[in-house]
């Protein structure tokens, strides 16, 4: 049958491929329209200031635009449900104040983008330059009396925003059990603080806008970079006063999103102004310095973490307070509150930790503003929580691995709600754990290890076990008071008059292969070859409404809703078929292209030329066309939860701190699998990310709030020489609250690795037989932060063994 | 304004072009190939390689006048070419793209490494490909297919 080789399970190579393959993919940059003219925007080089005066030369009169020359763009404004949330108000353009640096000031039009960028040099602005905030743990501790998490003086009173009290967007606490019981009751206490640095997203294709006034149609097309056209349709319609239906959201070829491009930002409402304005094509192509400063940051979180446990590193309660340096901005549609929410309610993992308790705290700082990337706030404590796992083992004297397991919710305990109220629902965590060890060869390392390097580094191994909240829906959101609540997804699937199938979904795919892999899902149902169907996504024009690519949730909201839509076109499909078939619809089945009865079959082709050219032969009551649109939310709305185990194996030169990545491996669970050789694909490519932010990437500031890392010279990204091969087991537990038993897994790639790779970290730096504890809990790992924690955990005393 | 000729994609081509328009936005304004791309516009990334005179560069760096009488070749062209051709079926079999954007400078970097006999092991094809940065596939399918299209293609590109 067709939809063995094509349907789901099959590793279906991808539709996408071929246009990419010849250089026609069709990526926003890529487009132009007649009279097109290009923009480039006026920045802040302050991360705090007043706009006293912006002079435009003579020559750029008419060429350049600020706020007060586009008075009908509206600030951005969050509709945020969470209770006592601060919510500033962004104008798209500066008016009186810059809050960080690269926030726009003016744009500026010419024929060409380097024309643009000379008249954007040419302008003049006068600023008062302000006292910046930039250390959010500081602010923490000025402005809560209850945390701990902060050392160090306070200083004067600056806020980002005046009118405020203080720079907390919001704080809040996540509990169970009893804290204080556990803290009485342990044997062991076990501090730590962590943090896991500012970095960028960094798709390899920037932010980008090419927006007209079609007038035939009287809408604003707008062309964008973005991972969710249909709600940047909403924002465009609130921000710039228009209608919906004047809107027309289009995402091309989108070259990697991974979360910033989910948030609406100041330059699509302000290119689509200026193309009304103007009415011309206006096209506005981001660089990467401009991408480094203002696409959305990530992470930039601190945690301070103590777990109680007991003699056999059981452990019965973590207590910790959480902060998060959200810049100055929260960003449309959700604020900058799911980072810190995300990461309180994670922290407990997959253990069955009794009692909890997390402080978290979203502070406004002078720094541009935090937006999603892979896992959101389960990176960050995930590093905290695994890391914290082995010093339990490390104080207890027990494997890692050991004491890992051993904390775990069991599968006979399945459903578990954990002590932070996430709903695991199901899968055999310890499982993982043994056979990521088992992908590593644990044994074959710890041989090595006791044989010791030629070379002198040190070999260690670490593990790090997650369980991943994916495909949330209402409750989920409802519970972070967030704006709008993506709960579902949509499909509209016609078959044309030659038995062709399109599928039009809400959902919007840029490298994820949904154009393959929801094909996938329409030819299990129908029984069309892949071959004849049509994915079309990411314009507003063709497609029911859809929130888009992020939080794991294409493939089992999207793949739920053209499931359901092509079983609906499977019920009128059998019913005109058995009509023409002369039998009782209870008789017939669609499979392979066509409906077959006891006495014959009918192709799909010929129902669908009789649904819409031969009405003549429609049974009575049945209506032409076969046409159907569904929406989908799963039955689980807090999610469904794939879980992995990722280890790693590193050599750590202890002169240098450099460290070499020898091995890593995933063991995973994310149920049933549409298209495995994608979710490897996905897996992969989150992993390398994680390599990213374990190792490499990093933009900090200075403390005038100027970033430090403008360029890919000194913004380092992971290329294949530094990675390994990635090693990859699977576990298959189907979920029952979906379709197939799909969980998502887009983001689980990217959570694990700093955890794993910081134990393994840790467990090589052990072998110096250092006084003090030789670890680094600060991501990226660089040789200087390594070298460090060398120096540290000597303290001064002679080194043994060292190599000179 | 500076009257240039150059083959392009086997070509002959003549442009006024100014002094200070890199390849890059040449080749993607002027004659809409826009399979060149552009990632970090500083020469890091690798997305805009393409071959001048039948050797890698970076079309972000050079600038067109730079190749005035000289022979350019970009993602559109290679219609004949075996190793090319023996690429894009490997990057397609082993799901070695992702959102594809990476993905025409790849194939170019890839196709030189065989070209130049550096896809021997996993160990070359990974230093050879440290100039071209993939942000989507984590770069294991990538260098499984260019050591399937370099096994494919033998000894006669492997080092000739």
């Amino acid at each position: 049958m067709a939809h063995e080789r094509s349907g789901i399970g099959a590793s279906l190579p991808r539709k996408e491929d071929a246009r990419h393959l010849v250089g026609r993919g069709e990526f926003t940059a890529d487009l132009k329209a007649p009279g097109m003219i290009e923009a480039a925007f006026v920045r802040s080089p302050h991360a705090h200031a007043r706009i006293r005066n912006i002079a435009v030369p003579p020559e750029a009169k008419g060429c350049v635009f600020t706020a007060a020359d586009l008075p009908q763009i509206r600030p951005i404004r969050i509709a945020t449900q969470a209770a006592g949330m601060k919510s500033p108000l962004w104008p798209p353009l500066a008016t009186d104040k810059v809050r960080y640096v690269g926030e726009a000031i003016a744009v500026c039009l010419a024929p060409t983008r380097a024309e643009a960028e000379d008249l954007a040099n040419a302008v003049m602005v006068d600023f008062e330059v302000l006292p910046a905030v930039v250390d959010a743990a500081r602010e923490v501790r000025a402005n809560s009396a209850r945390s701990e998490i902060a050392r160090g003086p306070q200083d004067g009173r600056v806020l980002v925003h005046e009118g405020w009290s203080d720079n907390l967007y919001i704080e809040r606490v996540v509990e169970g059990g009893d804290i204080a019981a556990a803290a009485r009751a342990a044997a062991i206490t076990v501090t730590r603080e962590f943090r896991m640095n500012r970095q960028s997203g960094l798709p390899l294709e920037g932010r980008a806008v090419v927006a007209w006034h079609d007038h035939r149609l009287d809408e604003i097309v707008v062309h964008a970079s973005t991972q969710t056209p249909h709600t940047m349709r909403v924002a465009l319609a609130e921000f710039l006063g228009l209608e919906a239906r004047r809107i027309r959201v289009v995402a091309p070829d989108v070259g990697g999103g991974f979360g910033p491009k989910a948030r609406l930002y100041p330059e699509e409402i302000i290119i689509a102004a200026l193309a009304l304005h103007c009415d011309r094509p206006v096209r506005w192509v981001e660089d990467r310095g401009e991408h480094l400063l203002t696409a959305a940051h990530t992470r930039g979180h601190y945690c301070r973490v103590t777990a109680y446990a007991d003699r056999d590193g059981r452990i019965i309660g973590v207590d910790a307070e959480i902060v998060v340096d959200a810049g100055a901005y929260g960003m449309w549609p959700q604020g900058p509150y799911s980072e810190a929410a995300m990461a309180a309610r994670n922290l407990p993992g997959p253990y069955t930790i009794p009692n909890y308790r997390a402080r978290h705290y979203t502070v406004a700082t002078n720094k541009g503003p935090l937006g999603p990337y892979r896992g959101v706030g389960r990176p960050s404590a995930c590093f905290a929580i695994e890391r914290i796992v082995d010093e339990v083992a490390r104080a207890v004297g027990r494997d890692p691995v050991e004491v890992r397991i051993s904390n775990m919710v069991p599968p006979a305990a399945m459903p578990f709600t954990t002590v932070a109220g996430m709903h695991l629902d199901n899968g055999d965590y310890a499982a993982s754990v043994r056979l990521c060890a088992e992908l590593l060869d644990l044994p074959a390392v710890r041989a090595r290890q006791s044989r010791g390097e030629a070379d002198g580094r040190l070999v260690g191994i670490g593990f790090a076990s997650f369980a991943e909240q994916t495909a949330h829906g209402a409750a989920e959101f409802v519970s972070r008071g967030a704006a709008i609540i993506p709960g579902y997804e949509s499909c509209t699937a016609r078959i044309l008059t030659d038995g062709s199938l399109v599928l039009m979904v809400g959902i919007q795919s840029h490298g994820q292969g949904l154009e393959t892999t929801l094909s996938q899902i329409a030819a299990h149902e129908l029984g069309i070859d892949p071959a004849h169907i049509s994915v079309r996504h990411g314009d507003t024009e063709s497609t029911a409404f859809g929130f888009g690519t992020f939080a794991s949730r294409s493939m089992v909201m999207a793949g739920g809703a053209v499931a359901r839509a092509s079983r609906m076109l499977r019920d009128k499909l059998c019913r005109i078929g058995a009509h023409l078939l002369q039998c009782d619809v209870a008789e017939v089945q669609c499979a392979d292209g066509a409906v077959r009865g006891p006495r014959g079959e009918v192709a799909i082709a010929e129902i669908a030329r009789v649904a819409h050219l031969r009405m003549d032969g429609l049974p009575p009551g049945v209506e032409p066309l076969l046409d159907a649109t569904a929406t989908y939310e799963p039955a689980i709305g807090t999610g469904v939860f794939s879980y992995a185990t990722h280890g790693a194996v590193v050599a750590v030169d202890p002169e240098t701190g450099f460290v070499e990545l020898l091995d890593f491996a995933v063991a995973e669970d994310c149920g049933t699998m549409v298209n495995p050789m994608i979710v490897e694909g996905q897996i992969r490519g989150g992993v390398v990310q994680g390599i990213g932010t374990a190792l490499y990437e990093e933009i900090p500031y200075d403390e005038q709030g100027q970033p430090q890392a403008g360029t890919l010279a000194d913004y380092l990204v992971p290329s294949a020489a530094e990675t390994p091969a990635i090693k990859i087991g699977h576990l298959h537990t189907p979920a029952v609250a979906t379709e197939y038993g799909m969980k998502g897994m887009g983001e689980g790639g990217a959570v694990a690795p700093p955890a794993a790779i910081a134990n393994a970290v840790r467990d090589a730096l052990a072998a110096l037989g250092a006084p003090g504890r030789a670890e680094v809990n600060e991501t990226p790992l660089t040789p200087r932060r390594v070298a460090a924690a060398i120096e540290r955990a000597w303290a001064g005393r002679p080194r043994q063994g060292r190599v000179d | 304004m500076t009257l240039i000729h150059l083959t392009l994609n086997g070509a002959a081509i003549a442009d006024e072009v100014p002094a200070r328009l890199a390849l890059a936005d040449f080749l993607r304004e002027r004659h809409n190939l826009t399979g060149t791309h552009l990632g970090c516009e500083h020469g890091v990334c690798g997305a805009c390689t393409v071959l001048v005179d039948g050797e890698p560069v970076r079309g972000c760096l050079v600038l067109a006048i730079a190749c005035d009488g000289r022979t350019v070749e970009t993602i559109e062209g290679f219609r004949d070419d075996a190793a090319m051709t023996a690429l894009r079926a490997s990057f397609h079999r082993r799901h070695a793209l992702q959102c594809g954007f990476c993905t025409p400078a790849m194939l170019i970097a890839a196709r030189d490494l065989i070209r130049r006999g550096k896809a021997g092991s996993e160990r070359e094809i990974r230093d050879g490909l440290a100039g071209n940065i993939c942000r989507c596939t984590g770069y294991t399918n990538i260098v499984a297919a260019i050591a399937e299209a370099a096994a494919e293609l033998g000894t006669s590109h492997n080092g000739a």
